[in-house]
């Protein structure tokens, strides 16, 4: 059984039919990179998998449990799916602390000092123990991602999904939030990553999964994918990359 | 049309004295300003000074007048109350995704905001009575039930419209991202989407209710002692309109000013870091 487990999925937006039949299983601790070009139904995966997006057809199971299930616990499976945003999504009103102490609180009933205790924690993780009353506006874009990230770790949770969480940032804040995420994924963290960044993929990357037109089209380590891919897309791919 | 752009420039590209330039534009506004302040500074002082019966005033002033404001005071602060906690569920109702919830609420807020608060008053002093026998309805002074009904479910209307454009402000990616961490519905709209909702709507909310203070006028003919019956008990005594006419100006202002720096104090308290918007 693996972690998290995508079977024949099928996604509709309407009329528009924007994840074909996808098969995918992620393992515990290992980096997924998925990459394709936008429009790809690479985010709508990412969003299938905590159910912000309904499937049509198919299951996506968590440990075993079923995440599209109509009587799934969704509030409990979330839980162990932590989720980062291209937009960051932090809540204005709170500050960094807040943010990640919240859901601790609120969701999981941890005791406020414990969970700012954790949250510090966390904050320092990424590089942000002295920013931990600052309000989201008085950050930078890649100090509100790393507040994002510890938010989501806060929960524990035994996936990461990352939805081009680099894409609205400055390109001179794009490398502390890989240096984070790099981080993370060395400690053996499962994670799922949709992302533009080739480098982080090729570097991080356990797999690389290449989707276009709502299907998976080539699954291969790094190493094969960057050098030699096994199919045409994927070759056509990486000759637009240059 | 491209030679409009470029009126009153000689062709060196030197600028031309315009009638209206930027200087001139502030001088008259000022000039302008002053003299309203002056008409209007004028117009006060010589009320007070040629139409004012002090002897009258101080007369009138206590108990029928300070009663009356005192009364419409207490209206407005109950009213308040429920018409903004009401309107938070109006609110919240007219951005339900289950459709019954969103139509009840949708017809509630055409309803309330549809017919006059007028109207609604005379229904609920008038209609509900009805119902019972001729002189059997249990409740003596049905007036100021009456009061506190009509304006809080008109009110609810309108902070509800408030309410539901603050929560449509709110970016959706909220929602989401309380709902990420496992936080249900009602967790993510009270912890994250309200907090920042409310914010978004105050400028709204504290605009209806200053309308809800000066609404209370109208519960002189649910015979309510408030101001203008206040006003018109003596003026209709003694024939002297401004004495009357300058304590109501007062009495109004006294609840509306402060509830407008209230406003200012509770969009000023969630500024969350500052820089916003």
């Amino acid at each position: 059984m693996s972690l998290l487990e995508f079977d024949e999925v099928d996604k509709y937006f309407g009329e528009t039919h924007v994840l074909k039949d996808v098969d995918l299983d992620v393992e515990e601790g290992e980096v997924c990179v998925v990459i394709g070009p936008s429009g790809s139904g690479k985010s709508t995966l990412l969003r299938c998998a905590n159910r912000l997006e309904e499937i049509q057809g198919g299951e996506i199971r968590l440990e075993g449990q079923s995440i599209s299930a109509e009587d799934a616990d969704i509030n409990r499976l979330r839980q162990r799916i932590g989720m980062v945003f291209q937009s960051f999504n932090l809540f204005p009103h709170k500050t960094a602390r807040e943010n990640v102490t919240l859901a601790p609180t609120k969701v999981k009933g941890l005791k406020e000092g414990d969970a700012t205790r954790r949250a510090d924690e966390l904050l320092d993780r990424v590089g942000l123990g002295a920013q931990s009353d600052s309000y989201p506006n008085q950050l930078s874009g890649g100090q509100q991602q790393r507040v994002a990230i510890a938010r989501a770790l806060a929960m524990d949770p035994h996936v990461m999904l990352f939805d081009e969480v680099t894409s609205a940032l400055d390109p001179e804040l794009v490398g502390e939030v890989l240096d984070v995420m790099h981080d993370l994924a060395d400690e053996g963290m499962t994670m799922l990553v949709v992302t533009h960044e080739m480098g982080f993929a090729r570097e991080v990357g356990d797999r690389i999964v290449l989707m276009a037109d709502g299907r998976v089209v080539e699954d291969s380590p790094p190493e094969v994918f960057f050098e030699n891919p096994k199919t045409d897309r994927g070759k056509q791919f990486l000759s637009k990359l240059l | 049309m491209a030679e409009s752009y470029s009126e009153g420039r000689t062709g060196d590209g030197e600028y031309q004295e315009q009638f209206l330039n930027d200087k001139t534009l502030r001088r008259l506004g000022a000039a302008i300003a002053g003299l309203f302040t002056l008409g209007v500074g004028g117009f006060i002082a010589a009320i007070i000074f040629t139409q004012v019966d002090f002897e009258l005033l101080v007369e009138i002033i206590h108990p029928q007048f300070v009663n009356a404001f005192l009364r419409v005071l207490g209206i407005v602060l109950v009213g308040s109350l429920f018409s903004v906690t009401a309107g938070v569920f109006v609110g919240l109702g007219r951005v339900s995704n289950t459709r019954f919830t969103n139509t009840v609420a949708t017809a509630y807020v055409e309803f309330f905001r549809g017919t006059p608060l007028l109207f609604q008053l005379l229904v609920i002093y008038v209609g509900i009575p009805a119902f019972w026998p001729p002189g059997q309805f249990p409740i003596s002074n049905w007036a100021i039930p009456t009061a506190i009904i009509g304006l809080t479910l008109n009110h609810a209307a309108y902070v509800g419209e408030a309410v539901r454009g603050g929560i449509d402000a709110v970016p959706e990616g909220q929602m989401e991202a309380a709902r990420s961490l496992g936080m249900s519905y009602v967790q993510g709209m009270r912890e994250v989407v309200l907090p920042q909702a409310w914010r978004n709507a105050l400028a709204a909310i504290g605009n209806d209710q200053v309308i809800l203070v000066k609404d209370t006028s109208l519960l002189t003919v649910i015979a309510i002692p408030e101001l203008i019956s206040a006003f018109r008990n003596v003026n209709s005594t003694t024939f002297d309109p401004w004495t009357p006419i300058l304590l109501v100006a007062i009495a109004y202002l006294m609840i509306t000013i402060p509830l407008g720096k209230i406003v200012s104090y509770l969009e000023a308290r969630s500024d969350w870091g500052g820089d916003r918007r």
